[in-house]
């Protein structure tokens, strides 16, 4: 398979906040990874071990601060976050159209996707009602159906794979299940083994802003118990 | 281009969350300004009784595009340092939240902007073919929020401290703008230090067209167009450098 992104030696440096002088921590450091296209990464490492800073180097939101990014060709990474720019004041359709564009959608497209986003939310008249008449689960919903609008060439994922009730949750995991599945390159950090066993078909270890292991799903997830029996 | 489409559009969903906050909407984008000028009609006009017949006219446009260029800024300024969390999820321009602001608060001046025009036919100033210089002032006027916007927003997420100073400067700018008074009996050198202000320049020339029927003076014109330009290049400089430090900031 090609190489879609790749990282050579990268590095991102946190500077000390709002203090004058204090050096930086560096949440990342000689970090080097190839994503290739069509496969599912699996992120996995302990809290606070980089794995959100990476998926944020790889959607494009960091710039490393040390090495490079070599991306094959002009493309989308896009994080799945839900409800991004929703405003409580508009209605349901005009946050989608807002929402699906703060993501690189253009507003025909989202003018077009409407329909379905009504649908697949299951929120009816309540559509064209302000957000700050809908219940949470509501928004996620909505969230959730404008997320699945947009096509980017890879899905990054931290931790969300469903949301809402039963029912939601059940149709909204098949349906990125059906989506992730479908060819498109993804990256995925979860903190659950059978979330990486079920979904990915290599696994990255990220321990202490560095890449620990980089291989086959089982091999990673042995170094990972490992490390969390013996602390560093 | 995206970035335009996404521009207006945030700015209508602005606008409209806005209007629907209050009971009466987008009544007080005209009710707000109109307030505020009464206030200093009633202090400058009828109890100091400073100027001639003319001072309510001068006063009202003075106040118009200082309002205009004054809003732009205390509301931009906050425009990027309330969107990191959207940036830290997002990949966007920073430069879109400071323009978005800048955009509907154009479209308020434009609702105040005919108001303005409304009073000054009534009060016997009526309009001719100068108006077509009009739109060059807007376009000036713009370009100067916009930048001055874009400095003040690209600071405050570092210095969140500058909110406080930001909004006295404009306060004390104001006053070497020749909004509520004439800079005519300032004396040299602090009258070429003031003109190095373009809000001098454009609001004279606004007073020109719309209060004497004459065009502006164009090389003030031209200095205030060339002060908005340096001010532009600066603002986008700043961007460029500052914009990868934005998605890092914790607030």
């Amino acid at each position: 398979m090609a190489e879609l992104i790749g990282l050579d030696d990268v590095g991102i440096v946190y500077q000390g906040v709002r203090r004058i002088g204090g050096t930086g921590y560096w949440a990342l450091r000689h970090v080097d990874l190839s994503l290739r296209e069509g496969e599912i990464l699996g992120l996995i490492g302990h809290n606070g071990a980089g794995k959100s800073t990476l998926l944020r180097v790889l959607a494009g939101i960091l710039r490393p601060d040390e090495g490079r990014m070599r991306q094959a060709r002009k493309l989308r990474a896009q994080l799945l976050s839900l409800g991004v720019g929703f405003v409580p004041h508009l209605t349901g359709r005009d946050n989608a159209v807002l929402s699906g564009m703060l993501h690189g959608m253009s507003r025909r497209a989202m003018k077009q996707a409407l329909p379905a986003i009504r649908e697949y939310a299951e929120l009816g008249d309540f559509f064209d009602m302000p957000l700050n008449s809908y219940s949470a689960g509501m928004v996620l919903r909505l969230g959730f159906a404008v997320a699945m609008q947009s096509q980017p060439d890879v899905l990054l994922i931290d931790e969300v794979l469903g949301v809402g009730d039963a029912d939601f949750l059940e149709k909204s995991t098949a349906d990125l299940q059906r989506k992730m599945r479908s060819g498109m390159t993804c990256v995925l950090v979860s903190h659950q083994d059978d979330t990486i066993r079920q979904y990915c078909d290599r696994a990255v270890l990220v321990h202490g802003g560095r890449i620990a292991a980089d291989g086959s799903v089982e091999e990673t997830l042995k170094r990972y118990h490992e490390s969390s029996r013996s602390p560093s | 281009m995206h970035f335009f489409e996404l521009l207006w559009f945030s700015a209508y969903a602005e606008l409209k969350a806005e209007a629907s906050r209050s009971y009466l909407g987008f009544v007080w984008w005209l009710l707000e300004p109109a307030m505020f000028m009464a206030v200093f009609y009633v202090v400058f006009g009828m109890v100091l009784k400073r100027g001639g017949d003319d001072y309510l006219a001068f006063l009202l446009i003075g106040l118009t595009f200082w309002q205009w260029f004054k809003s732009c800024i205390s509301h931009g300024s906050h425009a990027i340092w309330l969107n990191i969390p959207l940036m830290q999820q997002v990949k966007l321009p920073a430069a879109l939240f400071p323009c978005t602001t800048v955009v509907s608060d154009t479209v308020k001046f434009l609702f105040i902007f005919a108001v303005l025009l409304v009073i000054l036919w009534s009060s016997g100033y009526p309009p001719w073919w100068g108006y077509v210089v009009l739109p060059l002032l807007f376009l000036v006027q713009l370009l100067l929020a916009t930048a001055c916007c874009l400095i003040a927003a690209a600071i405050v997420p570092f210095v969140p401290d500058v909110r406080f100073v930001i909004e006295n400067a404009l306060m004390a700018l104001m006053f070497v703008s020749g909004v509520v008074f004439s800079l005519d009996a300032i004396e040299e050198p602090v009258s070429s230090w003031l003109a190095l202000n373009p809000m001098v320049g454009l609001i004279e020339s606004a007073r020109s067209v719309l209060m004497h029927q004459q065009l502006p003076d164009w090389s003030l014109l031209a200095q205030s167009a060339a002060g908005s330009v340096l001010v532009m290049l600066l603002a986008l400089l700043m961007l460029h450098r500052l914009a990868p430090r934005y998605p890092k900031l914790v607030i």
